[in-house]
């Protein structure tokens, strides 16, 4: 089968700046994508040369193994859900929603059902002659949704769904349109800069930085298995602890840091490299707790600080050695941990990632 | 223990009346002065009766409606159909070519080549009327220099068609320049995205254009054309020049009967209908706008 769509080496330059910089990948039939990158990396530059607003100076597009690189945007059948929606202002809901259907010739008496099923599907009944301006910021994005859905697109492609809306309205929109996406069964790319929403949604994440794809997996091998500090800094908060190479065993090295603590780490091809840790995979116990001996690395050091997060806390422990590394962990009730005491951290060798030194975007290694 | 004064917040405390007032005088005495004072001495004068041979009204001139009743005749409602045919012509026009000009001004120009076309439509506007007309009369007129052109088209110069034609176009190309920097505001203000959704969902650039930006530009386009209509219903120096006498509108006709034949008494009844028919176009078409904003 054919994928639904397929970046061959594209480039997309605006004057000095290359929003899309040889970009190439395919998409399966049927898969949910995140498009994942801190603003300004190239995100909507790609989606609006998929949707055929922009035309890539070089390289080729097709969509479901047809090549429309030279296609204007209404000669494909592309759902877009953009930024901020752009819901037309002079049209009730029932018109937006109805708006594709007229124009991709659905049969005029069968739109109002399609209509009436669009708003059930995004649990919106009842609000078809609203307009948009009377509706909160997670209706209309419900509404956009069910605009760019009603013609049934074979690929969807969603620009930030949710990044208008307020935090807790997210989590729960975000749970709502990965139903709607799995309900629907169509291909879709989901762009966002915000990692916990790139992992819950995507199947797959492509992570992007400067206008290049740097990293393409699943939710957890991006994030557990960054391919740069870029990638490891960008999917989630991370220790790094700058060391070099003492010695090799199968697999295995033992390293120094900087500041004198010794480390057993997977095995990297470079002597001086930087190893990163998350802080959820350190476990923090009282100075002197024996749970720690079965560890692979562990460390003595002093609680700087706590801070809390609800049902998380993140605790800053200064090390003897003078490093500073952050630990998460869940915010259980009564163990008083607190700024002064002495702890003992430690983590296992798999919880640590290794990379060669000064190598901050991992491109050109 | 001593009581301490609440300060009122120093910010958003009304001006008192009075130095409002003070603020608005020079203002308003203007306005009484230089508008609204002889506009009531014309209002007063076109009721005045008129005796041939005189300039203007006698002073101690009997009241009278004579003035507008002898308005009621087919050479003035002639002229009266003419000005507002002309007008709604060149108007409509103005904005058919003003629309896509300034489309295309705000969304396909860089900055620089906007701020050049923009500056060149101002300098348009505010170029001397009488200068533009004259040199459209010396390249389109009955002895300009496209006369061949015409008559080897089989079209007469002097025909009254082409006089009407000619008026128009003079019209016109006083009224695009207005147009079309009149819609560069609403244009700019329209999120391009919709345009963009409604080519994502099926409909081809012109259909897109036709069932969002237009409509949406509605506003828009009827200041655009209000102001255009305005000026063309009161357009003095293109009928004069373009129109030689054959083509008259209301204002030459208030010339003719202050200057030519001193009537002043009838000059400011024409004078006077010329400003109501101005003042009830306005508020038809910014009626009919407000019925269309409250149904939607
Ligand atoms: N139409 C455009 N004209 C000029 N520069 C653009 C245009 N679109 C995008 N860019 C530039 O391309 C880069 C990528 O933009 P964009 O794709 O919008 O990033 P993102 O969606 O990831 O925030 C930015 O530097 C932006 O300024
Ligand atoms: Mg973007």
């Amino acid at each position: 089968m054919s994928n639904a769509v397929e970046f061959h080496r594209v480039s997309r330059r605006f004057g000095a700046v290359t929003a899309v910089d040889d970009v190439s990948f395919s998409i399966a039939a049927g898969e949910t994508v995140a498009l994942l990158g801190p603003s300004g990396c190239g995100k909507t530059s790609i989606l609006r040369v998929i949707a055929g607003f922009e035309r890539p100076d070089h390289g080729t597009v097709s969509i479901g193994g047809r090549d429309v690189t030279a296609l204007k945007p209404y000669e494909r059948n592309v759902g877009l859900l953009f930024q901020h929606y752009a819901l037309f202002p002079h049209m009730t809901v029932a018109e937006n929603i109805a708006y594709g259907l007229r124009h991709r010739g659905a049969d005029r008496r069968e739109i109002p059902d399609r209509v009436e099923a669009m708003l059930a599907l995004v649990r919106l009944q009842g609000f078809g002659s609203r307009r948009p301006h009377q509706l909160s910021g997670g209706q209309q994005q419900r509404v956009a949704l069910a605009r760019a859905l009603a013609t049934r697109p074979g690929l969807i492609l969603l620009d930030e769904p949710l990044s208008a809306l307020d935090a807790k309205l997210r989590q729960d929109l975000r749970a709502e349109l990965k139903q709607v996406l799995a309900a629907v069964n169509s291909t879709a790319m989901v762009v966002t800069h915000d990692q916990e929403e790139a992992m819950s949604l995507g199947e797959r994440v492509f992570l992007m930085q400067a206008g290049r794809i740097v990293q393409v997996g699943a939710p957890s091998d991006v994030y557990g298995r960054p391919g740069s500090r870029f990638a490891a800094d960008f999917m989630g908060r991370t220790n790094w602890i700058e060391a070099q190479v003492t010695r090799r065993e199968t697999g295995l090295a033992r390293a120094l840091s900087r500041s004198g603590l010794s480390l057993t780490v997977p095995d990297c091809p470079s002597d001086a490299i930087d190893i990163c840790v998350r802080p959820e995979n350190i476990i923090l116990s009282a100075a002197d707790d024996a749970d720690q001996h079965g560890m692979a690395n562990s460390a003595k050091g002093r609680i700087l600080n706590v801070a809390l997060l609800g049902s998380t806390r993140q605790i800053l422990v200064e090390m003897a050695g003078g490093e500073q590394i952050l630990v998460m962990q869940a915010n259980r009730v009564g163990d008083g941990l607190g700024p002064g005491q002495a702890v003992t951290i430690g983590f296992p060798v798999d919880a640590c990632i290794t990379m060669p030194a000064g190598n901050p975007t991992g491109l050109a290694a | 223990m001593t009581a301490i004064p609440v300060q009122p917040p120093p910010i958003a405390i009304p001006a008192p009346p009075r130095t409002t007032l003070f603020l608005l005088a020079p203002g308003l005495l203007l306005l009484f002065a230089i508008f609204a004072l002889p506009l009531f001495g014309l209002v007063l004068e076109s009721l005045k009766q008129y005796v041939p041979g005189r300039v203007g009204s006698a002073v101690d001139a009997p009241l009278t409606l004579e003035n507008y009743r002898e308005l009621a005749t087919p050479s003035f409602a002639g002229v009266l159909y003419e000005t507002f045919k002309l007008s709604a012509a060149a108007s409509l026009a103005g904005l058919l070519a003003a629309f896509p000009l300034a489309y295309c001004i705000v969304r396909r120009f860089s900055p620089r080549q906007r701020a050049v076309c923009i500056g060149l439509l101002v300098m348009l506007v505010l170029l001397s009327m009488l200068v533009r007309t004259y040199a459209l009369e010396l390249a389109f007129g009955s002895v300009g220099v496209a006369r061949p052109l015409f008559l080897a088209l089989g079209i007469s110069p002097t025909s009254r068609w082409y006089t009407e034609t000619l008026v128009a176009a003079g019209l016109l190309h006083a009224v695009v320049p207005m147009c079309t920097l009149t819609l560069l505001g609403t244009i700019q203000n329209i999120d391009p995205r919709f345009c963009d959704a409604a080519q994502s969902l099926g409909a081809p650039a012109w259909k897109a254009h036709l069932g969002i930006t237009v409509p949406l530009a509605l506003p828009g386009l009827v200041s655009a054309f209000l102001i255009a209509m305005t000026f063309s219903i009161s357009a003095f120096v293109i009928p004069m020049v373009l129109g030689k006498g054959r083509v008259l509108f209301l204002s030459n006709t208030i010339y003719t009967r202050f200057s030519d034949v001193a009537n002043y008494p009838s000059g400011a009844a024409v004078s006077i209908v010329m400003l109501v028919i101005s003042l009830l176009v306005l508020s038809l078409v910014s009626l009919v706008q407000r019925r269309r904003g409250s149904r939607s």
